[in-house]
């Protein structure tokens, strides 16, 4: 049986103006990727942010691991795993007492954080980078740091925002194998990002937000992905 | 509260490493008995008849007295205005540096709640206060000490013992700072509060509006303890009470609308 972790069903919100997203219905299954991809002010980010509880649906529902979200409690977002706007990382803190925080208040028992810190900062590659202070780090390595934030509990669900903004080459490596391993474990990942060939290498599954609406579906293993990208974008637009 | 424990755990950490945090605390903590240590030393000095006339003039009898009453007269009024700035500088990076520095948005789908994280932030704060004011008097005391005033006398001790009482007061007073660094997401808006807190005691003083301001009763309190009811301090915690219910309420429905 394949478990639904992430479900919106005729989800909206718009903001003053009338910009937002409308009717969205989406899944994430147990042990795939799906991505999200879109121009810019598309509706990925506000999609985001209603998974998270950064915005409140007008209309529709929004459940986490079978839980509406807003009556979520702490053992559903325990399994959660996030990157939306900006990482779990504060510039003062070097990388391994940002992640022991991350780890604590993503809901891992004391003495299990120094385990788990040590295993993500071997899987992001960060160990060079484990006691300098965030903010002297480079924005890539930042930007890894937060992604480590994000995975170092071990989550069943996993919602990052264009994770792969700022890593060079090897970053985006790493992220991947990371992802990959991590739904291979059987998670679910929710990703958004404008790097159609990236998205085509890890995902199960594409999806296309135009305007604020779900436009269709685009095939990983197509031969264009970006000219399918941009007839399905110009055809919702013409429609 | 869900993960309050935890949450407490993790700010207090953060503020350990925070230079805004160490830097006023150290301002407080030493600052103020430097500028009291300087008053006292320059009263006892002597120097020429026109100096010590206008230092009569600018602190009166009993600062110029340069006893140990003197030090806590001048170290009580220095602390009531200079802690107002720093505890309300604290008070509003403390819950205001997650929207200027962008990280607000990594507090949601946490298993610890936003109004765990806000009430941690109120507690280290005060716990950082109450420890700030404490070092304070015991660096007055050395100062003192180290002056030539004497021993320590009852009188001189509850004077001392006082200036925290009034420290601990006034971060209550503070966390005004942080309702409006959290309503306005700004750590600006919050220092504001706590310049025009200043402002506003001070007028209120000299205009002898009375010992009911929230703002004003306890430095009136420290300086003149007869002259103000319990009550009056009394509203000073409901005052700091309702400050930190109304942060923390924000904070459990913050919604981050663009």
């Amino acid at each position: 049986m394949t478990t639904t972790l992430l479900r919106l069903s005729g989800v909206g919100y718009l903001y003053r103006g009338g910009e937002g997203v409308r009717d969205v219905t989406l899944d994430v299954r147990a042990g795939e990727v799906h991505a999200l991809v879109g121009l810019n002010g598309a509706g990925k980010s506000t999609l985001m942010k209603l998974v998270l509880g950064m915005l409140r649906a007008q209309h529709g529902t929004v459940e986490v691991l079978g839980a509406d979200v807003p009556a979520a409690g702490p053992d559903v977002w325990a399994s959660v795993g996030a990157l939306v706007e900006h990482p779990l990382t504060y510039g003062e803190l070097d990388g391994t007492t940002n992640l022991e925080l991350a780890a604590r208040l993503h809901g891992l028992a004391r003495r299990d954080v120094p385990g788990a810190v040590r295993d993500v900062l071997e899987e992001l590659d960060l160990d060079r980078y484990a006691r300098v202070a965030v903010r002297r780090l480079s924005a890539g390595n930042t930007q890894r740091v937060g992604l480590a934030a994000a995975l170092v509990h071990g989550p069943r669900l996993l919602v990052l925002d264009e994770p792969t903004n700022a890593l060079d080459p090897a970053g985006i490596i790493t992220l991947r194998e990371a992802l990959l391993r991590r739904a291979g474990d059987g998670a679910g990942v929710l990703v958004s990002s404008h790097h159609l060939d990236e998205v085509a290498r890890i995902a199960d599954r594409i999806s296309v937000i135009a305007e604020g609406r779900m436009v269709g579906t685009l095939d990983p293993g197509g031969v264009d992905i970006e000219r399918a990208f941009f007839a399905t974008v110009h055809e919702a637009a013409t429609a | 509260m869900t993960g309050f424990r935890t949450a407490l755990e993790v700010e207090a950490r953060k503020a350990r490493a925070s230079w805004t945090m160490r830097v006023t605390g150290l301002l407080v903590a030493l600052g103020i008995p430097a500028i009291v240590g300087a008053i006292i030393a320059a009263a006892r000095g002597g120097g020429t008849p026109e100096a010590r006339a206008q230092l009569l003039a600018k602190l009166g009898p009993d600062v110029v007295a340069a006893d140990w009453h003197a030090l806590v007269l001048a170290s009580t009024q220095v602390t009531a205005a200079a802690s107002v700035l720093a505890f309300g500088v604290a008070a509003a990076w403390l819950v205001g540096r997650e929207f200027v520095d962008g990280t607000v948005p990594a507090l949601f789908g946490l298993p610890v709640g936003r109004a765990a994280i806000a009430s941690a932030k109120l507690v280290v704060h005060l716990c950082w206060a109450l420890l700030v004011s404490v070092v304070l008097v015991v660096v007055l005391a050395v100062v003192g000490l180290v002056l030539g005033l004497g021993p320590l006398d009852a009188d001189t001790t509850a004077g001392l013992a006082r200036i925290v009482v009034l420290a601990a007061l006034t971060a209550l007073v503070s966390l005004a700072a942080a309702v409006v660094a959290t309503l306005a997401r700004s750590v600006l808006a919050g220092v504001a509060v706590a310049v025009v807190t200043i402002v506003t005691a001070q007028i209120w003083v000299f205009a002898g509006g009375g010992v009911w301001l929230p703002l004003a009763s306890p430095a009136l309190w420290a300086m003149h303890p007869g002259s103000v009811p319990a009550g009056a301090l009394g509203l000073v915690v409901l005052f700091g009470a309702a400050c930190a219910a109304v942060t923390v309420q924000a904070w459990r429905r913050l919604q981050l609308v663009r």
